[in-house]
């Protein structure tokens, strides 16, 4: 920032740099005196100030830089005599854009630009100002300004990313796209082309406009060499060639690449589609932004004829041969690949062979099948195989690894490599338990027995073999699914934890750990793992799904307003700086990043996590203060009473949401965070294939905007029931000495309304539903996928009936709400509670679900009664006995003692479960001892591979210092320790919770 | 079986694969933006089929006279596509723009000097120590300055390695 100094306003560089010296080294106290002498000296220099409200501004105290920020601006304004330059303006704005009013800052630059109507510099800030705030059309206008005084290709260029914005990002319509290719080339014929980012611009405008043809034209045309590299400039020919429709050309271009650089996949792909005259490869690979890629390589059935067909798939044999020929090592697999991919594309035609396509698969494995990515890189061609071809070619694979035996590391890779194809094409999931056991132990051992291979790297990289536990434990977890012993459960942790004893460092297997943990109600021990993943930055927006849903629905509140805090200052602070990198950016002439820029800004303003942290934030705060309804309101009162929100809701239904999740890290039984197939029974193989994956994903996408738009609703409605609910007692002034608004009853109405509408029913049925349930009528059933929803709507139901009567008046025979709420809530929070087993010897259990039934309806509950409550204190100020009110205040009075007394009574039913498990001392034997089965079918023969390898007379000495280290070291008791420990943490967070609702439900009802 | 690529923000909400990985920092967005707005040039990353992100380079290109040089900010490779010479692939683009575009004298890099691995990988790619940079890495770890000489370097002069170890606040830059 010492750099920016000068002659601003006329005050001589060596006044200046020790305040902004002071303010680089963060003495601010120190700069606001240089500050001070420095407008004692110059006491009507707008820059004076604004370096004074800058520093007002680091030391925190924003009203006064505000202040003193609005007398510069005055002075600018009405001081005729005073000079002014981009220094002062941009000190200014930088005061200004901290303190949100980036308006301001625009305004003083709009003023001096008006004052001095040439001057680039305050041009170029005015432009930044109109950058910032993502007004694509006055920074359009103000860089056509600067292009006519200057006649620089960048003016014209930011004018162009200007219209660009407006039509992909903005509500330009398409035809302006024709106004920049206009200016465009009337700069051109003027003053030619000379940066290559330009060109691209230029291009992609007409690309834009389906105008292949000129763009070719350019591209192959003088200004072609802007485009240095030219791999790149020949794969932009061949993109606008085919998208044009010149198949034979881009081929041809395509090959050219690809002689250049064989190993580029893409480019061969492209090549074959053009060869077929099938673009959809070009179509997708533009502007690819799914973060999940598509398991299934599309292509369409070609529309050739037989022969047609034939010779361009001999053409593109040869050109592959040439290629193969030419390869000078085995670092170029492409080729290779692309073999394979031609007897693809026959078999797809219905002229194929897929012998010879598992000939090319077995060739290629000969070659490659040790690289850890080789399974990744064929999965798409085995799908194309049938059950029975596959089973050959693992058999064929399997061949092969017996067979060549010259280096254990590749014999190694190789076998890794079959367990993964058998993993993908399904049939790990049809073998027998037995079978599949063995095939666990086997990989266990194969993971020991070569230890040895790694004993000489460094511990940083990663091992030889690390792939095996992770695959191991896969099988583990399948195993726990289908018998349901607890002790594969317990198996699959232990190598995992062993894996990690051995190197710490294996982020797969913290993975699989953390979603173990959360599975078994070890949240604690789950979050540890997650936590030294060292999620940050952008990771927070990919990865926090791993845990943030969990942590939710548990009562480990204090983590969870961390996780949420951190990811949401992250998004907020990108949002802030985004703009000032765009105009980077533009500074840099990196006009395709400008474009880039606005767009990544819009999708991550778009996401549905980011959406469903601002909403979660204050509801879990709401959660926190259930307990005091003063606190309560005061968290309400920050979101504007929950109506900031609702029109949240409304944008959520307007715009369309971004997925930016990375789902691919998730481990196969929990492919979505609201999936865990361990809670269904075993249905064998079916769900595993790519498009059960999609549809899953899809669905999962579809109940995120509904949940989104049912939370949006929430706070909103909490308040609306407090409302609603202190307005039932008759002859009170609300607390702030208002009178009840009968629009608020109406409102909370409309809400209800909306909301179940979103659990896909309409209000008058969801009521009647009620009390069909409540009264035995109607089977539960119908509440069991949105149990909390429902309770959450009863509760808001009873609060608006208090004021409204019509739920009584209409099913007067069901008795009123309170009863209504009071019993369901008891009854289900029983049943959970019933339920649940011993948290040790219960994986998957339904805690997370009791945790959100008291967390959530039944705490907006309490919250009704104190609104209630609060009113029907006895006070000295009430008014004489015996009136009509005061009967109807003794009847309710009546229903919230009986309420309190009922909600006391569930929650001392948990607390009872919940003493219980805490209190209990032999659990960590009891995990131990599921390891330890005698029978010949049943867990612990993995483990027992492990314990062999660990136990102190078989460690081998010649693994080295750092293996026998971590071999000794391992210790099996302290991780059941852990678990143990981690599910008391967990019980004793909600235990701690139920306590302080009791206590305060019971000094409540001793003032009644 | 590479496809290299300029980087682009949404690579961004895709490499988590490759960032997780505990010796590969992720950065503040500010820091790679600032890299693609400034440098697009020297960010790039390799896709493998199916559109998995294999690893990625990020550097960039600074210095007056004979110290013009491509710097090598970041490089990094997933687990999965390790062991198959793709780092060199990313090193060997970054220098060639550094060479053949910015007509670039040297390539140079940081390293830690306990990060053996690495540093024998810049040795193959033939790169050698020019220097030791005393407490580099948060003012804790020795790092090592590591170059490489491009074709405008006629005489190697950029690369006659320096007797003595340097501080950080003797670097020309960052």
């Amino acid at each position: 920032m010492a750099s920016k100094l000068g002659l601003a306003c006329g005050i001589p560089e060596r006044r200046v740099r020790p305040i902004w010296d002071a303010i680089d080294s963060r003495q601010f106290k120190n700069a606001l005196k240089h500050c001070t002498t420095l407008l004692s000296k110059y006491p009507n220099s707008p820059y004076a100030l604004a370096l004074k409200a800058l520093v007002l501004e680091r030391m925190g105290k924003d009203e006064e830089a505000f202040s003193v920020c609005l007398n510069a601006k005055e002075l600018l304004y009405t001081n005729d005599s005073v000079l002014i330059d981009d220094l002062t303006l941009s000190t200014l704005q930088i005061v200004f854009q901290r303190l949100n009013h980036l308006d301001m800052a625009t305004s003083c630059y709009e003023y001096a630009c008006g004052k001095f109507p040439n001057n680039l510099d305050l041009m170029m800030g005015l432009f930044n100002c109109y950058v910032r705030e993502y007004s694509f059309i006055k920074q359009q206008q103000i860089a056509i300004k600067m292009y006519k005084i200057a006649g620089e290709e960048r003016f014209l260029l930011w004018a162009v990313c200007s219209i660009q914005l407006q039509v992909l990002c903005g509500n330009g319509g398409e035809k302006l796209l024709l106004l920049a290719e206009g200016l465009l080339k009337k700069h051109i014929a003027s003053h030619s082309l000379h940066e290559p980012e330009a060109l691209i611009v230029y291009i992609s405008l007409l690309e834009q406009q389906s105008k292949y043809g000129d763009a070719l034209e350019l591209l192959t045309g003088k200004f072609g060499s802007l485009i240095m590299t030219e791999v790149d400039r020949l794969r932009l020919q061949g993109r606008l060639l085919a998208r044009g429709g010149d198949y034979a050309a881009a081929a041809s271009i395509f090959q050219k690449v690809l002689e250049l650089s064989p190993d580029d996949w893409e480019c061969f792909l492209h090549y074959l589609g053009c060869l077929l005259e099938d673009d959809s490869s070009l179509c997708k690979g533009a502007n690819n932004d799914s973060t999940y890629p598509l398991k299934l390589m599309e292509s369409q059935v070609s529309h050739l004829t037989d022969e047609a067909f034939g010779s361009r798939l001999s053409n593109a044999s040869s050109l592959v041969q040439k290629l193969l020929t030419e390869a000078s090592n085995d670092t170029v697999r492409c080729p290779y690949l692309a073999n394979i991919e031609i007897e693809r594309r026959k078999l797809l035609h219905g002229k194929g062979d897929a012998d010879k396509l598992m000939e090319a698969l077995v060739q290629y494995f000969f070659r490659f099948g040790h690289l850890a990515c080789f399974a990744s890189d064929v999965e798409i061609f085995s799908h194309i195989l049938d059950l029975d071809k596959k089973t050959k070619l693992l058999e064929k694979l399997m061949e092969c690894c017996e067979s060549i035996s010259t280096c254990p590391r590749k014999t190694l890779g190789q076998y890794i490599t079959v367990f993964k194809i058998q993993n993908n094409v399904g049939s790990m999931f049809t073998l027998p338990i037995n079978e599949l056991e063995t095939t666990a132990i086997k990989m266990t051992e194969m993971y020991c027995d070569n230890l040895s291979l790694s004993k000489d790297l460094d511990a940083q990289e990663s091992m030889y073999g690390e792939d095996l536990l992770s695959m191991a434990c896969n099988l583990l977890v399948q195993l726990f699914w289908r018998t349901r012993h607890i002790g594969y459960l317990v198996e699959s942790i232990m190598i995992l934890e062993f894996g990690l004893t051995v190197r710490r460092h294996v982020w797969q297997y913290k993975i699989l750990l953390l979603h173990l943990y959360s599975h078994w109600n070890s949240l604690p021990l789950a979050y540890e793992w997650y936590k030294t993943l060292d999620v940050k930055n952008i990771l927070l927006e990919t990865v926090s799904h791993h845990i943030l849903p969990q942590m939710l629905a548990s009562p480990l509140w204090a983590d969870s307003t961390d996780i949420l805090r951190d990811y949401l200052r992250f998004m907020d602070d990108h949002f802030r700086e985004s703009a000032d990198l765009t105009f980077l950016a533009y500074r840099h002439r990196s006009y395709s990043k400008v474009i880039e820029f606005v767009q990544f800004k819009e999708r991550l303003q778009q996401s549905s996590q980011y959406l469903m942290a601002k909403l979660e934030l204050p509801i879990l705060q709401l959660k926190q203060k259930a307990n005091n309804i003063e606190e309560g309101e005061g968290i309400l009162e920050s979101l504007k009473q929950g109506v900031q929100f609702l029109e949240l809701s409304d944008e959520i239904k307007s715009k369309s949401l971004t997925f930016n999740e990375e789902l691919q890290l998730r481990p196969w039984w929990t492919p979505t965070y609201d999936k865990n197939y361990l809670l269904e029974p075993f249905e064998g193989v079916s769900y595993c294939t790519g498009q059960t994956l999609d549809d899953q994903i899809k669905k999962s996408q579809v109940k995120v905007v509904k949940t989104l738009e049912k939370r949006s609703l929430l706070p909103r409605i909490v308040y609306l029931s407090i409302q609603c609910a202190s307005s039932s007692v008759k002859g009170s002034v609300e607390a702030n000495g208002s009178v009840f608004d009968p629009k608020l009853s109406s409102e909370l109405r409309l809400l209800l309304d909306r909301y179940a509408n979103v659990l896909g029913i309409s209000f008058q049925d969801a009521v009647g539903l009620a009390f069909d349930i409540s009264s035995g009528l109607k089977d539960a059933e119908a509440w069991s996928c949105n149990l909390i929803d429902w309770m959450n709507f009863l509760v808001f139901l009873n609060a608006w009936n208090l004021y409204s009567h019509e739920v009584d008046r209409d099913s007067i025979k069901h008795g009123s709400t309170w009863l209504l709420v009071n019993s369901i809530l008891k009854k289900y929070i029983l049943e959970k509670v019933g339920l649940m087993g011993p948290l040790e010897s219960s994986p998957g259990c339904d805690l997370p679900n009791l945790v959100l039934l008291v967390t959530e309806p039944l705490s907006w509950h309490i919250m009704v009664i104190q609104s209630c409550a609060r009113l029907l204190l006895p006070s000295g100020k009430r008014k004489k006995k015996g009136g009509p009110s005061d009967h109807c205040n003794v009847q309710l009075s009546q229903q919230v003692q009986d309420s309190i007394q009922s909600v006391c009574e569930t929650i001392e039913l948990v607390r009872k479960w919940l003493n219980q498990q805490i209190s209990k001392s032999d659990k960590a034997e009891s995990i131990l001892s599921s390891l330890r089965t005698d029978e010949e079918l049943g867990p612990g023969k993995v483990y027992r591979v492990v314990e062999t390898l660990t136990s102190s007379l078989t460690i081998d000495k010649d693994l080295g210092d750092r293996f026998t280290q971590a071999l000794q070291s391992w210790s099996p008791a302290d991780i059941t320790r852990k678990i143990i420990t981690s599910q008391g943490t967990a019980l004793s967070n909600f235990l701690s919770i139920c306590d302080s609702k009791i206590k305060s439900l019971k000094e409540l009802k001793a003032h009644l | 079986m590479t496809t290299i690529r300029r980087f682009s923000c949404n690579d961004l909400l895709r490499f988590a694969s490759v960032n997780l990985d505990h010796l590969t920092e992720t950065f503040n967005m500010s820091f790679y933006m600032t890299y693609m707005a400034r440098w697009p040039d020297y960010f790039h990353v390799a896709e493998a089929p199916g559109g998995h992100i294999m690893g990625y380079i990020m550097g960039k290109v600074e210095g007056q006279g004979e110290s013009w040089h491509g710097h090598v900010t970041a490089v990094t490779v997933a687990p999965e596509y390790r062991r198959q010479q793709l780092a060199k692939k990313l090193m060997n683009l970054l220098e060639d723009v550094s060479d053949k575009i910015d007509k670039a004298y040297f390539v140079d890099l940081f390293v830690r000097a306990s990060n053996t691995p690495a540093i024998k990988m810049y040795e193959k790619l033939d790169y050698i120590i020019y220097r030791r940079v005393l407490r580099y890495y948060s003012g804790e770890e020795d790092g090592l300055d590591m170059r490489k000489a491009l074709s405008r370097d006629v005489e190697k002069k950029s690369i006659i390695p320096l007797k003595r170890p340097v501080t950080p606040d003797e670097l020309e830059y960052d």
